[in-house]
């Protein structure tokens, strides 16, 4: 009866230990690194959210405060224009951000091995 | 919410033919046809199996291994804290040796320290995935999406289901929570000790008990604890022990896909012990029946249930919400800047998406439905929306939902990056003439039109009606209204009650351009689900605690006896009252129990306690006794009062009719009217409860309005009586004086229990018991019991020639009983006076006086006042005058003093014995 034996479930339980130790570097490249990218990519969409930036260009014609006269639409479409460099020069910012953990992600398990093999040398 | 509750009926269950949904063939290796799956459920369209694997040793591993990782977990953040460490302990070192920056640069230096540090970050990464495999292994419930489902039907045999697309089938003990799988590995441990060969539903149950949040819910419905698990333990020691290992049946196994299921329907996370208990109790008949002892039923279990569900959610919600509101604007505009400020209608409005991004506005419960009903209204083209429906079921929270909907931007594409502003009409109108109101109105309306981000909701718009400017006939309030919502300049929602919607809105220009939207009373499961969402405020204001019983009886009871109010608002008045009341009379921390409710209802609605809290089926089982105890004699009348009472009281009426209608019949001072009192007090608790109508007063037509009232707002006496205490014995007095036309009125209270009075309001009649008296025929009753005819022949001749000729037949059809009441004799009357005495007994001992007669005395007094014409009403003068006249003359003029005795001797005469000197 192999589905009750003590023996059978302890060498699984064991080559399952295993299992998740040699997977982790592999983890780490491939689901991991997937996840940490999906995370910054919420959290881009999470700051272009807050900042409104597609809202802004979409309506970059339409005049701010609802004032149709020409000099209206004129000062508007200027005033959007400077909001929407601004508001790209902050998400820029996160970008950038997001770009150099994904980088730290990539290089930072080299770095310590390095690190932990220079101690030897 | 309701959904939920039904969709359990469509599971449908296929067991394995070869091994009977064991999984095992008989040498216990996994059955071959189904590869130990054993049963399987197919709930829309998806494919449910457990793989779950109980028994002694897979669940003693299971816990080693649960030790083992918590080892592994452990070593790792030590390690993880130790490179920390010594790196700190580094840098200190260094910081001790020199005085330059360069020092630090430890990823440069060679040390043991700087090596466990290294060490150290391997491990931190280490528990980084670690910690996201666990999240990801932890397969939560899985919502199927939108018209994911499989294109077959079931499968006929196992290697058809073994073929079915893996993304289509759901391994449910995946979703179980630890402490559900704890749970059922308790429930095998248990059937595994007690040797008993299968692990049954009421193994399961029992276990529950010991589990938190299970026992929450049994604790709400205030069950005694340890009486159930005494109860649980005698059903368990029944079940008798093999020698065969313990494994589970295949009803454990329903158990669990229904548990999935019912879990994943309520949107939960995860199979939570509480989801297994109305499964259990469908198959367990045994244990549902021992639960229904103890006053539980399927449906409260269900509303607890859900009751945890609820303040879960608000909880989850609100995090969710806090999340989501955060990219709602917070000032007037909009997030494209595209608005205009809207100064005059920022006055006159208050801002719901405003209050609703802080926070400040009620969780609405349920209402999916109509919620989606107003979207579709919306999105189809109309302009406005109007709520209808009747005061009290909660318009003004769906309104306060699509607020927090819009909030969230979780609307149709017209409603979004909008603000829903609640136009507040008596402001609007204070202070200001029709015409002025008027101007305001246009101007707030174009200040709409030209912000474009505004959606308005008018509470009550009825109260925009009739308010014109200038001359009759010129346009109102609601036409300036109504032509902008039809020319799609703006967004309007209302609300409107329903009677209002009929009397003002209904075929008018507004109501033409306005979608209707109707919000009907929830149903009682529904209501208590609404109160439940607000038990936590109240319990939190008042620090008072609520059982369930308490909220489902505030439920049932103003459902049952508040006719002119609506659920849910009426349940929540009760509740709040209640909550004010015990935290004044028990303290704060007390329990609300069944009985205050109870009380509240009753001093609320007037109705007699005894009704509420059902105390009177002794009182009615003994009722002739009762009755006989105030009432001399008519033994017939009084049995079928009394039967008929009976049949009332235990529900075996129509619903829809009085509790019961007489035709009192018999001549004067028999005791029609005294066995009217005595139903009064005996079936509603006092004499009171009692509307006495002297019909001779309702000679003529005319005096119709005196009864029912009219549209000028008189009141009927009639309606307004049962209107203000439903529960009441209406005596109509000789009724054969009134009006034929009133008369008619009685036809419809008898047959539907309902009238409509004067205004238009429907009162409520099935808690009366009419009672009628009629001296018709009174003379040849005397004569016929005189020559000895049985009461029955009487009874016929007088109903098919007497009464004809004076009540239309089919006025005569609708009592439940014509009684005929026996003149009096001798005997009754000696009877009656001897009572008579001993109630003016009662009232000289309220003043220290004692009362002395003999049987001779009573004789006297009865053969004087006897009269077989009149019955016992001479007596009643005779006692009078000839007794209390004297009783009073010797007071004022003796001095009657305390402790002094009157004595009544065999001729009737009164004297007075001095009492003793203190």
């Amino acid at each position: 009866m192999p589905t009750n034996s003590f023996i059978f479930y302890s060498l699984q339980i064991l080559t399952e230990l295993i299992r998740d130790v040699l997977y982790f570097p592999v983890w780490w490249y491939s689901r991991g690194l997937v996840n940490s990218a999906k995370s910054l990519l919420n959290f881009l969409a999470d700051k272009q959210k807050a900042l409104g930036l597609l809202i802004w260009i979409k309506n970059i014609f339409r005049p701010m405060y609802a004032q149709y006269d020409w000099q209206g639409m004129l000062i508007s479409f200027f005033m959007r224009l400077v909001q929407i460099i601004f508001r790209s020069l902050i998400l820029l910012f996160w970008l950038v951000f997001s770009l150099a953990v994904i980088i730290f992600w990539i290089l930072f398990p080299i770095f310590v091995i390095y690190e932990i093999i220079f101690q030897f040398l | 919410m309701p959904e939920e509750q039904n969709n359990k009926i469509s599971i449908q269950f296929i067991t394995c033919p070869t091994c009977a949904g064991n999984g095992k063939t008989g040498k216990g290796s996994a059955c071959k046809n189904c590869s130990g799956t054993g049963v399987i459920a197919i709930y829309a369209g998806r494919f449910y199996y457990s793989n779950l694997l109980i028994s002694a040793p897979a669940i003693k591993l299971r816990h080693l291994k649960k030790s083992l990782n918590f080892i592994l977990n452990l070593s790792e953040y030590i390690i993880g804290l130790a490179g920390l460490l010594a790196l700190a302990y580094w840098v200190y070192a260094a910081s001790e040796k020199t005085q330059t920056l360069e020092a630090f640069s430890f990823w440069r230096a060679k040390s043991p320290l700087i090596l466990i540090f290294w060490i150290g970050l391997l491990a931190d990464m280490f528990v980084i995935y670690r910690l996201s495999e666990e999240e990801a292994a932890r397969q939560k419930i899985t919502k199927p999406k939108y018209n994911q489902t499989a294109e077959y039907d079931s499968p006929n045999n196992w290697s058809e289901f073994n073929k079915i697309k893996s993304k289509y089938k759901v391994e449910v003990s995946g979703g179980f929570s630890p402490a559900a799988l704890n749970a059922v590995e308790q429930a095998f441990a248990l059937a595994n000790r007690a040797r008993h060969s299968q692990v049954r539903p009421i193994h399961l149950f029992f276990n529950l008990l010991k589990d938190e949040g299970a026992a929450a819910i049994f604790s709400r419905l205030n069950i005694d604890a340890v009486k159930l698990i005494a109860k649980l333990k005698n059903q368990l020691l029944a079940i008798e022990a093999g020698t065969e290992p313990t494994e589970l049946s295949a009803e454990i196994k329903e158990i669990f896909f229904e548990g999935y299921i019912g879990a994943l329907n309520s949107g939960q996370k995860k199979v939570e012990p509480a989801h297994f208990i109305l499964p259990i109790l469908v198959r367990d008949k045994n244990l549902s029946e021992l639960l229904y002892d103890l006053e539980i039923d399927h449906d409260k279990i269900n509303n607890v249930i859900q009751w945890f569900i609820i303040s879960q959610r608000l909880m989850d919600n609100y995090r969710l919400y806090r999340k989501a509101s955060r990219f709602k604007p917070s000032s007037t505009m909009d997030r494209a800047y595209t608005a205009v400020a809207t100064p005059i209608l920022n006055h006159f409005a208050y801002d719901l998406t405003l209050a609703a991004k802080w926070g400040r506005l009620e969780l609405c419960v349920g209402r999916v439905d109509e919620i989606k009903e107003i979207f579709q209204a919306l999105e189809s083209g109309k302009n406005g929306v109007l709520l209808s429906g009747p005061a009290g079921v909660g318009k003004n929270m769906i309104i306060g939902q699509i607020a927090r909907a819009m909030v969230e931007e979780d609307v149709p594409k017209m409603l979004r990056d909008k603000r829903l502003l609640e136009l507040d009409i008596t402001r609007l109108l204070s202070g200001a003439s029709a015409a002025k109101a008027e101007e305001r109105l246009l101007v707030i309306i174009d200040e709409v039109v030209r912000a474009g981000n505004i959606v308005l909701y008018i509470n009550n718009i009825e109260n925009l009606m009739g308010i014109t400017a200038g001359e009759e006939e010129s346009l109102e309030l609601s036409e300036v209204l109504a032509s902008a919502i039809s020319r799609h300049n703006i967004i309007c929602l209302a609300s409107v009650s329903r009677d209002n919607y009929v009397k003002y809105i209904e075929n008018k220009p507004l109501g033409d351009v306005m979608a209707k939207v109707e919000i009907l009373e929830p149903d009682n499961n529904l209501a208590i689900q609404m109160l439940e969402s607000k038990i936590g405020f109240y319990e939190a204001k008042f620090k008072v605690y609520f059982t369930y019983a308490s909220i489902a009886k505030a439920v049932e009871l103003s459902a049952k006896y508040i006719y002119d109010k609506f659920l849910p608002a009426k349940a929540v008045d009760i509740l709040e009252a209640i909550a004010v009341k015990v935290s004044e009379a028990k303290g704060i921390n007390s329990l609300v129990g069944v009985e205050d409710v109870a009380e509240i209802i009753s001093q609320k609605t007037k109705i007699p306690l005894t009704k509420i809290t059902e105390k009177e089926s002794e009182i009615l089982l003994n009722l002739e006794e009762k009755i006989h105890s105030r009432m001399i004699g008519q033994d017939e009348a009084v049995e079928m009062v009394a039967a008929s009472l009976r049949r009332a009281r235990a529900e075996l009426r129509e619903e829809k009719r009085p509790i019961a209608s007489f035709l009192f019949l018999g001549p004067t001072g028999v005791g029609k009217t005294e066995l009217a009192k005595t139903v009064a007090e005996i079936y509603f608790g006092d004499e009171d409860y009692m509307v006495r109508i002297d019909m001779s007063e309702y000679q003529r037509g005319e005096s119709l309005e005196k009864m029912i009232g009219s549209p000028e707002g008189v009141l009927g006496y009639l309606t307004e009586a049962v209107r203000k205490s439903p529960f009441s014995l209406i005596l109509l007095d000789e009724l054969e004086k009134a009006h034929p036309d009133i008369l008619n009125l009685f036809l419809q209270v008898m047959d539907d229990g309902r009238l409509t009075d004067g205004v238009g309001r429907t009162i409520n009649f099935t808690n009366c018991i009419i009672i009628a008296t009629s001296n018709i025929g009174a003379v040849y009753i005397q004569d016929q019991i005189k020559a000895g005819a049985p009461l029955n022949s009487i009874k016929e001749s007088l109903i098919n020639d007497q009464l004809n000729k004076y009540l239309r037949p089919e006025l005569i059809n609708r009592f439940d009983g014509v009684i005929v009441f026996k003149p009096l004799e001798l005997k009754e009357v000696e009877s009656i006076a001897e009572l008579m005495l001993n109630k003016v007994k009662r009232l000289l001992e309220a003043k220290g006086i004692g009362l002395k007669y003999g049987k001779e005395a009573v004789e006297k007094l009865a053969s004087l006042g006897f009269d077989p014409k009149f019955g016992a009403r001479p007596l009643r003068r005779l006692i009078q005058e000839k007794i209390e006249n004297e009783i009073a003359n010797k007071v004022l003029a003796d001095g009657l003093k305390r402790r002094d005795t009157i004595v009544i001797d065999g001729q009737a005469r009164v004297s007075v014995e001095k009492g003793r000197k203190l």
